[in-house]
């Protein structure tokens, strides 16, 4: 068993987990995986719904198991690609350290499989409206004509780059006319029209903060003037005239009153009472996640119910 | 464990040990609970009652309710949370025959909301009244997905919305847009970032872990329950060693130390005596030398590595004794031990 799970040989060559390109063992691995998916694909549509439902939470358990083994197994430090494990422990802790870049994957490449549902449902969506020319049809026939445009200009921008005038296209005067379109596109276009949606932000939290710090409740009252002495303390000409004003009363260091300079009081309600408080939530979502995690694991919850 | 190996301490694993069969114990104590028709108590969660109002609100104005799942890159816990809350909402939906619309970030998300969303309908009995239409993939880029989420809130004038996830900085712009429609916002991020945000804007705001004791409060299920109180179980155990560290550094700093635990190499330590105590002239405490920090903060064990590649180690390896200093994991020779 350690034998298997401890490396052959200290090659170059890539571990049990990835073979090397165009090697037999690779195709044979995707061979295997493959047939392996399909034959369990095929096993949840024969099995009935109970079984199915072992069967789901058999495979939960055993990728679960997979980070909770990693999490817990003594991990290795600056591993070197010659080195060979000398201990069983040593050898699971090379497969587990192996595997994870592999196991990790599995999640992008169900994503990839899952991305084309996504992309048909907003076809079908848009798609409907523009045929049938419903209300704001015209957005939708923007979208639909928008993505066709940018998979077409993107991939023959992606073409022109692997071809033989790819080096040359790093700069601009060497350009095809595809790569000012894709440029256009997504640098002029895409990315502004990114920035303008972030830019409304500050409009919206102007609003926010209109609303919040209205005097309606004593947390109100006490948000508008938290808020105030950070926003004060920022303001250079402000601390400094607050800070002239103590020293006028007290001006050592040692005296009472500087524990009221607006710097001194925003440091108190950052560091005693912000960060304490949002710890305290982190510690509750973090023991929450943690429970959650186990029950996913463990099949324990049972969503829909 | 090897000086090759990552010293994480016993402290983590030990504490997600026990925090474990926290949650398990109380899982099992509340299924017996269950079996007798005791029921554990669990505190009012305003935003959670919201959501009958919320809904029902909704249907007297025959609009949408909205709901987004957060964004996340897969389909994490916290989705899975999100979408447990949805699939009440969507229950009450379904009974009142009331529009729902779910707008994913994620194609993964996309597909698990449409699965569980046909399954209310279907155990409602009113499955002829699903819409494929109502869970919707919008985009997986943050502001395109934010500019199509409002767009859907203002063409649908939804008359209640509910964030419930991962949100980041498109939170406010959400926030604020259902806000113009006059819908009401049930709302929770597990980002602690954007909290603030959705509490200005919105009417509910579930803060940190009301998040996770949503489901439970709204099903009751003793696995949900128990696990809530294994949860309050592990804050009152956070809670006592935040406590006792405070006590416990508060009464070590007091004092004066003669001995301090070596970190590094130096004149006076050699390799084998890093992470053991040593003599040194007396000074007052620091926070370095409490048991809490000794307890949290291991220190590994400092290696060093032999360059020379003609170096000859023994092809069998065994383990030094102390003082003798550990071989070097490039001396092994190549096709050595197995």
């Amino acid at each position: 068993m350690m034998d298997l799970l401890a490396q052959a040989a200290p090659t170059d060559n890539s571990p049990f987990w990835s073979g090397a390109n165009g090697s037999n063992a690779l195709w044979i691995g995707i061979l295997v995986a493959f047939l392996l998916g399909v034959g369990l694909i095929f096993l949840l549509i024969q099995a009935p719904v109970r079984a199915r439902r072992t069967i789901v939470a058999f495979f939960t358990f055993i990728s679960g198991g997979f980070y909770v083994l990693y999490y817990f197994w003594p991990q290795t430090i600056d591993r070197q690609k010659m080195d060979l494990p000398r201990t069983p422990l040593e050898g699971v802790s090379f497969w587990l350290e192996d595997a994870m870049p592999v196991v990790s994957q599995l999640t992008n490449i169900l994503a990839g499989f899952l991305l084309g549902l996504g992309i048909y449902s907003l076809w079908r969506v848009h798609g409907r409206k523009v045929i049938k020319m419903q209300k704001d049809w015209i957005f939708s026939f923007v979208l639909l004509a928008s993505s066709i445009l940018m998979v077409v200009v993107g991939y023959m921008d992606w073409a022109t780059k692997q071809g033989p005038d790819g080096p040359k296209l790093s700069e601009h005067a060497n350009w095809h006319t595809i790569n000012y379109a894709r440029d256009f596109l997504f640098e002029g276009f895409l990315q502004q029209m990114d920035a303008a949606m972030f830019s409304i932000i500050a409009f919206f939290i102007l609003s926010a903060a209109y609303r919040a710090f209205r005097i309606r409740s004593v947390e109100a009252t006490v948000l508008l003037a938290t808020a105030l002495i950070v926003m004060l303390s920022l303001m250079g000409a402000v601390t400094n005239a607050w800070q002239g004003a103590i020293n006028h009363i007290n001006p050592s260091p040692d005296a009472f009153v500087q524990n009221f300079s607006l710097d001194t009081i925003r440091s108190w309600l950052t560091n005693s009472v912000q960060t304490p408080s949002i710890r305290g939530i982190d510690f509750g979502i973090g023991i929450g996640s943690l429970a959650m995690g186990l029950r996913l694991w463990l099949s324990l919850e049972r969503t829909g119910s | 464990m090897g000086a090759q190996y990552l010293d994480t301490g016993w402290v983590g694993p030990i504490f997600t040990l026990l925090l474990v069969a926290y949650v398990l114990f109380n899982i099992r104590r509340a299924e017996r609970a269950g079996k007798t028709g005791k029921e554990v108590y669990i505190r009012r969660i305003a935003g959670l009652n919201a959501i009958d109002e919320a809904v029902g609100r909704a249907t007297e104005m025959g609009r949408p309710v909205i709901m987004v799942p957060g964004l996340p890159d897969f389909v994490d816990a916290i989705v899975v949370q999100a979408m447990n809350i949805f699939s009440y909402v969507s229950r009450i939906a379904a009974r009142f025959s009331n529009p729902i619309l779910i707008c994913c970030y994620n194609a993964s998300v996309f597909t698990v909301a449409q699965e569980m969303i046909r399954d209310v309908y279907q155990q409602e009995g009113a499955i002829e009244r699903y819409d494929q239409d109502s869970v919707r993939f919008i985009s997986d880029r943050q502001f395109a997905f934010a500019a199509g989420v409002s767009g859907l809130i203002l063409r649908e004038q939804a008359a209640a919305t509910f964030f419930l996830g991962n949100f980041y900085a498109e939170s406010l712009i959400l926030a604020e847009t259902a806000n113009s429609v006059g819908a009401i916002q049930v709302a929770s991020s597990t980002q602690n970032t954007q909290t603030p945000f959705f509490i200005a804007a919105c009417d509910y705001v579930l803060i940190g872990d009301e998040f996770y004791a949503a489901s439970a409060y709204l099903t009751r299920q003793p696995v949900l329950v128990g696990s809530l109180v294994g949860q309050d179980w592990a804050k009152i155990t956070v809670i006592a060693t935040v406590l006792f560290g405070m006590i416990a550094n508060s009464v070590q700093l007091r004092g004066t130390t003669t001995t301090e635990k070596a970190a590094a190499v130096s004149d006076t330590v050699t390799e084998d005596r890093v992470g053991t105590f040593v003599t040194i002239p007396e000074r007052p405490k620091t926070i370095n030398d409490t048991f809490m920090h000794e307890m949290l903060n291991p220190i590994p064990r400092i290696i060093k590595y032999h360059t020379d590649k003609t170096d000859t180690a023994p092809a069998t390896y065994e383990r030094p004794q102390k003082p003798a200093p550990p071989v070097p994991l490039d001396a092994v020779a190549p096709g050595g031990t197995q």
